[in-house]
């Protein structure tokens, strides 16, 4: 995790990478050690991403779960590029 | 070589031989090009982000390009003066009835001079990460750019020595960001200013010489080739395991 304040874009970034991580589904409990976030923030963001559509949550034997959905990998994806571009012309 | 004073004491310019015009059009058409994908993703990256760094950059890039557009009409008055002849031309005409194709081409470079500064200014001051919030800075560097398009319309060379200290900053700016990301889109970010730089030497000489200019241009189309290269490797089609 970046040592400089991370911006919301850069939240929800991390929060999609983690679920990318966890092969396209992760528990909350994971979510929630995996994203540094406090469990109000995450709980809020967990949110934005449901309603964006870029996740879905799922009950899964009895147990919540988190799903990444295609908007989830294309955000990725439009993120990372920014991040390269950014790199290459020096705005990081 | 037209060289022309018209009223005012602008100066008029067409570097290139005969058989050129046109081509160098072309090329800067190129740039053009290259800088208005710059200017679009910047803009859609500033509102993705809400940065505003991105908002300069492309502010930055579309000064670039309003330099480019104006040098291509300038010069375009000059090659192609039939083109009062068509009905938007002579209307045009019959509006600015006082108008030579030299006073629109010397009007068209000081244009050119002046966003030309400024696009790369601007550029100099993103990538410096100089802070934006230092006004009185940005008010004196503004002003450094006017000056300097006052002093290029006493002499083209002043235009393009002040316009290669600029590239040198910012090819300078672009090195030491190649040695901090070590990628290979930052290194060819990097060349491209470094060949811009040297067409921008070039250009301060083609008074001297035709083939100078014909050079210069040769050497600044491959600059902008070279900027247009880490953008594309950006794009290029996605791996699978890249998007999933």
């Amino acid at each position: 995790m970046s040592e400089k304040r991370r911006g919301k874009l850069e939240i929800i970034a991390d929060i999609l990478k983690s679920i990318q991580g966890k092969g396209g589904k992760i528990k909350p409990t994971h979510l929630l050690y995996k994203s540094n976030l406090s469990h109000t923030k995450l709980k809020e963001y967990a949110n934005a991403l449901l309603e964006k559509g870029m996740i879905e949550e799922k009950i899964v034997k009895g147990r919540k779960m988190y799903f990444m959905k295609e908007a989830g990998y294309k955000f990725l994806l439009e993120f990372e590029r920014i991040k390269e571009f950014s790199e290459s012309f020096g705005l990081d | 070589m037209v060289f022309e004073s018209v009223p005012y004491g602008l100066p008029s310019y067409v570097f290139g031989p005969k058989w050129f015009y046109g081509f160098d059009s072309i090329i800067e058409l190129i740039a053009v090009i290259v800088s208005i994908l710059l200017v679009f993703y910047s803009y859609k990256c500033y509102r993705m982000i809400g940065e505003k760094k991105y908002l300069y950059f492309s502010t930055a890039f579309l000064s670039i390009t309003i330099s480019f557009m104006a040098k291509i009409a300038g010069t375009f008055s000059i090659y192609r003066p039939e083109i009062t002849r068509t009905q938007l031309g002579s209307s045009v005409h019959q509006a600015f009835t006082s108008l030579t194709p030299y006073d629109i081409n010397a009007i068209a470079l000081v244009v050119h001079y002046f966003f030309m500064l400024l696009g790369f200014m601007m550029l100099f001051l993103i990538i410096s990460k100089l802070t934006w919030k230092n006004q009185g800075a940005i008010a004196l560097l503004l002003y450094f750019v006017f000056l300097a398009t006052w002093l290029s319309i006493i002499h083209y060379q002043l235009f393009y020595a002040t316009s290669f200290v600029l590239v040198a900053l910012i090819a300078y700016s672009y090195h030491q960001n190649y040695r901090e990301v070590r990628s290979e889109r930052a290194r060819f970010v990097a060349i491209a200013f470094g060949i811009i730089l040297v067409s921008q030497a070039f250009f301060a000489f083609a008074i001297y010489s035709k083939t100078v200019y014909v050079l210069a241009q040769l050497v600044q189309l491959l600059g902008f080739v070279y900027l247009l290269i880490p953008f594309m490797l950006i794009f290029r089609k996605p791996r699978k395991d890249r998007l999933k």
